[in-house]
Order: structure tokens, then sequence, then C-alpha cells
């Protein structure tokens, strides 16, 4: 057995030494060279504290993803908690629409703010009609906003669980020793649930930290970390790597800083999860009842408006930049007639790389939930790096490394496969270790005590056990490659760019009708494979974050 | 023939010496069993004979074969799991045939031993039924019959009743043990319930703190306890501390509890201290023709149906348990005197720590 978890572990690592740490040294690397000469510097640490620019964007980032954490907390712990005690009429429906904004493509949701509220926008023209100005949603206020609406459900999940997670005798306890309903929440509520709070906040901070096309899509001219890294790197005037590779590693530190302190906060407090009898829905008066239902429906309601009203506008025509009320496939019929290619594309590089992550996700989460050793620690920790590493640069990591020397990928599908295993590949390793957590070790060990070997053991007894959640882990993975850009952006070619790239251009340059139908296939692409197996995923997401 | 051999062994877990320099040698077709509480290391032993845990230093073998290097999958070893572990995607006979299968026996055979082993373990017909259809006492079976059809050089048994109900219990470790003795297999046994061992074994290792404390038959590990801890742990025995006095040719006198015992054989020096085991059916109210008497006073009675349990205070408060016969006429109230008689060959004194 113990070999078996060696040869596992030996092998991930690997792989992961050599499609994730060693391009991240390499940015690293250019982090602190001189551009050109390769001399030794700390020259672009130097420039970037001096610019006004770069500090703004540093800032900006940092303050967009803070206003969204609080936000998306102020929003999540509520709705979490109706969810939890308060007896919503739809209860089902409406956790499984809450889960959704997380796997649909935020920048999407950016691009239906700008097509109802931006220069052009339907809601802006028409309010600008009957003589009412609106405000500007480029900048913070639009992607604050939007970064809240896709990023609240990692709040939400958590401390439902927690919520979820107190046995009903521990409140009845505290009402039974004399504590009011409040005092039991104050003292047993609220701490068992914390670092929930915590954990999901600080999920929420870096994704918005990282993200690249929200920003993309609703800057304009505010500089954001993510984006000036893409434009200094892949930028046609004025490309500066090793400026590029400067922001990086500070993006990353800010990251994994959060990580850390996520890691060091939640390793001293350990809620269990084990209640028997889950506390009892809350008695409320029908006005509350009726208050607490139109919260709960409001928020998932507004998150995924965004979405129904980029389905919406993809079926009604533009006539140039300016949105008709005329239905028409045009937009649709324009995207297909430049190429089917894109599209399929994203299919068939989703598909790739949710096999792959499985594949190798699958063996690592076992070892890693099974094998408790000085390796196997090792490749938790390697294994969870990505979560720390934006995809824009992973992308660009890959770009340094593999451009030239003996194995040159660049241009070709592979790279884009190998950036989605690598980002994914945490929550492959999450999910299955999960899985595996549930499993019963002595099944195993009856089997090779019957004689079976450890890795044919794996193969054909703990595997078939695993399928049906690692089917749900899949079908996530599929969806988010399916409707990944930041590392995308980075590394296509024309010859693999996908629905997404198709949609970014589209957006940049005048294609407004071209965008709406490729966001639309995208959110179809996804909404599609996760509603059909919605209770495993929901299930799963839940035990991951 | 499968005699077991285990040599020195030894196993840490960080400081904890789990199991700590232990040899016994098991006889072909016994059934031995290991037991202690919890922490004691027996099921760390057992997991260590089946391969799971790795052997740090010391040997064991299988007649004349060592076995310690061999993988676990590897070993022949046919083990019974506390929680039954039933692979639950495959059905009753597709469990049973499991080892059969990763031996490439042929597939008429293994129908055929299937269905014998179901049989066996009284579960005739059930192959084709799916695992969470059946009881808990049934899929225990299962487990049985999946280790016996392979008809391995060792049988183990790592508290396999411990999720039973009691009287399920009691049912399945009788079967448990006619099986064993009907396949003529070598078993150990791990568990922490000294009825059960008692009941069942022909041999019994008590363990604590990964060392052997006594290696016996059942009748003797209850009546001869070699150490303190092993009469404590097997049956609820009185334990009082005492001093050792004068020995008459035939009996030692100890003081106890303020008030004296005789104790068979000369136990200590004169002026030493000692512990005693006074079991509690080893006391009986006297009808006054006994030479060896204890006074004390009655605490409380516990009736229990076939026994009760009497707690009478001894003159310097000590309480003792004394078992007395249920259908026996006794109906002093609390505060009565008692007079208790005992044999002094029937209590054990051990040197105190």
């Amino acid at each position: 057995m113990k070999r078996f978890a060696t040869i596992v572990a030996l092998g991930s690592l690997v792989l992961l030494a050599v499609f994730l740490l060693y391009p991240l040294a390499l940015v690293l690397d250019a982090s602190v060279r001189i551009d050109g000469t390769g001399a030794f510097t700390f020259g672009n640490y130097a420039a970037i504290v001096k610019s006004r620019y770069y500090l703004g964007s540093i800032g900006n980032s940092l303050l967009a993803a803070g206003l969204a954490t609080g936000l998306a907390c102020a929003i999540g712990i509520p709705l979490a908690f109706c969810l939890a005690r308060v007896d919503v009429p739809g209860r089902a429906l409406l956790l499984t629409l809450a889960s959704l904004p997380l796997v649909l493509p935020s920048f999407v949701s950016a691009y239906a703010l700008v097509l109802l509220f931006g220069h052009a926008g339907v809601v802006t023209t028409a309010l600008r009609g009957i003589g009412i100005p609106i405000g500007s949603i480029y900048g913070m206020p639009g992607i604050v906003i939007v970064f809240t609406l896709t990023l609240y459900p990692y709040v939400v999940m958590p401390v439902l669980a927690g919520f979820q997670a107190v046995d009903a005798s521990m409140e009845e306890a505290a009402r039974n020793l004399g504590g009011s309903q409040s005092y039991a929440v104050r003292t047993v509520l609220l701490p068992i649930v914390m670092p929930a709070i915590l954990a999901g906040g600080l999920l929420v901070f870096i994704e918005a930290l990282e993200n690249f096309g929200v920003p993309a899509v609703l800057a304009e001219d505010r500089p954001f970390l993510a984006v000036d890294i893409f434009k200094l790197f892949a930028g046609e005037s004025d490309a500066n790597p090793a400026a590029a590779g400067a922001l990086s590693v500070l993006l990353i530190a800010c990251t994994a800083l959060a990580l850390l302190v996520q890691r060091h906060y939640l390793g001293k407090r350990r809620f269990s999860t084990s209640a028997r009898s889950a506390p009892a829905k809350l008695s409320l008066t029908p006005g509350l009842r009726l208050a607490a239902a139109i919260m709960s429906w409001g928020i998932v309601i507004v998150s995924l408006l965004p979405f129904a009203a980029v389905l919406m506008v993809s079926v009604l025509r533009f006539r140039g930049p300016v949105l008709t009320w005329e239905l028409g496939l045009d937009n649709y019929a324009t995207l297909l007639s430049g190429s089917y290619r894109p599209l399929l594309n994203t299919l068939t590089l989703a598909s790739v790389a949710a096999v792959a992550t499985m594949l190798i996700g699958a063996p690592i989460g076992y070892v890693v939930a099974r094998h408790r050793s000085r390796l196997s620690g090792l490749l938790d920790f390697v294994g969870m790096v990505p979560f720390a590493v934006s995809g824009t640069i992973l992308a660009i990591g890959l770009i340094v490394a593999f451009n030239s020397g003996p194995l040159v990928l660049t241009g070709g599908w592979l790279i884009l496969v190998i950036a989605y295993v690598v980002r994914k590949l945490p929550f492959a390793i999450r999910s299955s270790s999960a899985i595996v957590h549930q499993l019963d070790p002595s099944l195993e060990e009856a089997s090779v005590n019957l004689g079976v070997s450890p890795s044919k053991t794996f193969a054909t007894l703990t595997v078939p056990l695993m399928a049906s959640g690692l089917v749900g882990g899949l079908v996530l993975v599929w969806i988010t490659a399916a409707s990944e850009l930041s590392a995308t952006i980075v590394l296509y070619s024309s010859r693999w760019a996908t629905t997404t790239v198709v949609m970014y251009h589209a957006i940049e340059g005048t294609g407004a009708g071209l965008a709406a139908a490729a966001a639309a296939v995208l959110i179809l692409v996804t909404a599609i494979p996760l509603l059909l197996i919605n209770r495993r995923v929901n299930k799963q997401e839940a035990t991951v974050i | 023939m499968t005699a077991i051999r285990i040599e020195q062994l030894t196993r840490t877990f960080g400081p904890v010496r789990a199991v700590d320099n232990i040899s016994l040698d098991i006889a072909h077709g016994e059934l031995f069993t290991l037991l202690g509480p919890s922490g004691c290391g027996k099921t760390t032993l057992l997991r260590m004979i089946a391969g799971f845990v790795e052997v740090e230093s010391g040997s064991i073998s299988f007649g004349d074969r060592r076995i310690d290097n061999l993988p676990a999958h590897r070993r022949d070893t046919g083990m019974v799991f506390q929680n039954y572990a039933i692979f639950p995607n495959h059905t009753v006979a597709e469990n049973v045939a499991y080892g059969l299968k990763a031996r490439k026996v042929s597939a008429a055979d293994i129908k055929s031993r299937v269905d014998k082993a179901l049989e066996r373990v009284r579960l005739a017909g059930y192959g084709p039924r799916s695992p969470h259809q059946l009881s808990g006492g049934q899929l225990q079976r299962v487990a049985i019959a999946r280790a016996l059809v392979i008809e391995p050089a060792v049988l183990l048994f790592d508290e396999p009743l411990s999720n039973l109900d009691a009287q399920l219990r009691t049912e399945m470790r009788i079967e448990i043990r006619q099986l064993q003795q009907a396949l003529g297999l070598t078993a150990i046994y791990v568990t922490h319930d000294q009825e059960e061992a008692l009941a069942i074994s022909d041999r019994i290792a008590v363990l604590r703190h990964g060392k052997v404390e006594q290696v016996d038959t059942p009748e003797r590990i209850y009546r001869m306890p070699q150490t303190a801890f092993v009469a404590e742990f097997l049956g609820s025995t009185n334990m009082v501390p005492g001093v050792a006095k004068a020995f008459d040719g035939r009996n030692t006198q100890v003081a106890a509890a303020g008030t004296e015992f005789l104790v068979r054989g000369e136990v200590a020096a004169p002026g030493a201290p000692v512990l005693l085991s006074l079991r509690p059916e080893a006391l009986r109210l006297s009808d006054g023709s006994d030479a060896a008497l204890v006074h004390a006073r009655l605490a409380l009675r516990e009736f229990l149906g076939p026994v009760q349990r009497l707690h009478a205070t001894l003159p310097d408060g000590t309480r003792l348990r004394v078992s007395a016969l249920g259908g026996a006429a006794f109906d002093a109230l609390p505060g009565a005197p008692l007079v208790l008689a005992y044999d002094p060959a029937q209590i054990i004194a051990f040197p105190a720590p």
C-alpha cells in the first residue's frame, strides 16, 4: 500500500514541479532581472513602488476585493441563515439556484451589466430618454457589484453547512441552562459558524483579487492588477515582462498571505459537522417569514438576472452597437458564420481537461486522504498552490517555460489543457479526498486481505465506489474549464481560440451582438450539465469549499 | 498446519510503544484471543499480522514461513472487520467470491464454494441480495463467510461483535467458535470484552501498554491472575490494599480494611504491603459454620434477577461487592450487620505496586 502511495505522490509531484512550480519560478526570476540584459535587480519592484499608476492598480484590486468580500458576507450570511433555519418556500430550488453564480462565467455577468447600464445600455438609454441621468457603472461600482453577485455563494455554502452542523441539542442546552434565544445565538451559534464565515470570505477575497475577466470588461481606464499584468506581458506597445513578473509576484503574495491566514485560523478551530438532529426551523410570524422569503429569493434572483438578461439580449437584433427590440437569431448567425471552430474548441478542450484533471486529481486526493506521510503532506500543500495563482500568471509562466527549449508547447492545444488541469487540480484533489474520507478504510483493507493488490484494489474497488462523486467533480471541472478566460486569453493561438476568447474580443471591439450570442452559448454550455447533476454537485460544493 | 510464532515484535507510533517486544506461540487450530482495554496494542498487533501495520522489529511466522516481509495481499489471512467492511457495490455472493476471484479459482468452483460458505453461516439463498438489504448480524455472517471461503492459513477477528446488540453478540460468538472448531482453522481474536474472551478462547493473552501481562487458558486467567491488572480486568473484583502479617504454615494473615483476611500460602514477608483480590463470588453470606469470616455492614443491595449484588462496608469504610444468588431469601435493610465467609484459597494477593 505504501508503495502505491509513494508512486502516486512522486509522479504527481514531478508533474506539478514541471507544469506549476517551474513556470512560477520563471515568473519570479523574471521579476528580479533587468529586461534584456538579464542582470539581477530589484529595480522592477522599486519602479512599481514609485509608480502612482501601479500603486493605484494594487490599491484598486485590494479595495474591490475587500468591498466584494464585505458585501458577499453581508448578503451571504443572512441568506445562509434563512436557508438553514427559516421555512422559506421553494427552499430546494433556491439552494440549487444559489450555487449557480459560482460556476457561471463571471465576466458574462459583467458584460450583462454593460448591456443594461453601460454607455449604450438598455436601461441607460431608456432612462436618459425620459430625462433621468444615470451614473456610470464602469470602474469600481460595477466591478464590486459583479464580484458580490457572482461570489457570494462561496460564503453561503460553508456558512449554511455551519448552521446545519450545530446539533439541535446544543442550542437546546444553551436555552435549558437559562440563556435567551439571542444569548444562544451569540454564544453557541456564531462561534461555531465563524470559521465558515472566514473561510468563505477569504475565498471571495482571493477569487476577486485574481479575477481577470470582470475588470477587463468593466474597468475602462481604472488600473487593476490582473488586467495590468496581462497588458504588461501581452500588450503590443508597452510590453514589459519584468514588470509583469514583479506585479505577479505581488499578487501571488497577497493571495498566499490570505490563504495562510485562513489556514492558520482554521487549523485551530474545527467545528464538528456531525449533527445528529438538525436544529428546528424557527417559528416566525407570517410577516417575518414573508420578509425572509423576499430577501432570500431577491438575492438569488438579482444575482441571476444578469445571466437572464444576456440570454434575452442574445435573441434581439443589434443595429451597429445599438440594441433594437426586434427578435431574431442574427447574433447566433454571426457567431457561427465565422466558424464553428471556437465552440468546438471550447467543448474539446474542456472535455480533455476535465478527464485529465480527474485522472490526475483522484489518485492524489486518495493518497492525501488515506496515507498520511511527509511526502503526501508535501503533495497536499503543492496541490493547493494553484489556488493562490491566478490564471493569467500561470499562463505567463507556462509561455515563458515552454516557448523554447526541449519542450515547446506554445501555440498548441496542449498548453491550454495543461493550464486548465493545473488550475482545476486543487478542486479535483479536494473533492476526491472528501469522497475518500466518506469511504470506510476497512473496505480497502478487506480487499487487500482477500488477496487483491493495493493498486488493483484502488482501480477495481475504490474508484467504482468514488465514481458517483467523481462524476460530479468531472462536470464541475468541465464547466469551469469551458468558461475559463484569464489563462486562455494569454495562451490561445488563432487555431485554438475558444468561445470565451471570441466573446472577449467582441466586447473589446464593437461586436455587441456577437458578444451576447457568445455569452449566451457559454451560459447554456455551463448551466445545462450543471442542472443535470445539480443535486450531486450541491452536495459536493459544500464539502469542497 | 498453521502454527503462528511471533518473536520480539515491536511497533512504536511517535513516543507510544503500541506493541512492545511481544513474543507469542499460537498452536495450530487454536482460537487465541488478544484481550485488553482500548489502547493496549491488541488491534495494532492483529493489523501487524494482517500486514496493515509495518513491523518495526521482530518477526511473524506462519509455520516455518516468515511472513512479516510479505505485502498484505499475499499473507493468506482471512480477516473479519469490526464494521464488517462488506463491499456495498457488490452482492452478497460477489462479496464472498471476492477472494476466490483474486486467487483465480475457476468460475464453477467459485459458485459451489460460495454456496457452501453461505450455507455454513446460515445464509443459503442470500447470494443475489444487496448488502443494504441485510441486517447487522447477517452482514457479520457474510463477512465471516468471505473470510472462511478462501480457506486462509489464519483467521483474524478484529472485535467482530462489538457493533451487534447484546443478545446477537452471545449467539454469534457461539457460531464463530463452532465454525472455527469445525474447520480446524487457527484464529486470532481481538476483543475488549472479557466475557466474550473467556467464553470462546482456547487461550487468552491479556495485553496492557503494548506488553503481554499473561497468556493462559480462560480458567487460569480468571482464577489465577498473575498480575493485579489481569485480576482487575477480568471480572469485577474487589481490590483491597493491606499489610502481610504472620504465616501460620497454611495461611498468611493480612491486615486490610480495618479487619483481617486469611490468604492461602505464604504470600509475602511479614510487614510487606500487598493488594488483595476478592472476587464477588468468592464471598458469601455465612451460615455460621465457616472458619474464615469478615464482619461488615450492608450498604446497598442491587437485585439483578439471577443474582443480587450486595455492597458491604468493611470497618474502615472500604466497600466490597458480594454476589449472592438472586433466589436466596434476603431482606436485610441497609445498615444491618453482615457476616461474610470465604475460602482463603480463592483470595489472591499481589505485591503492592
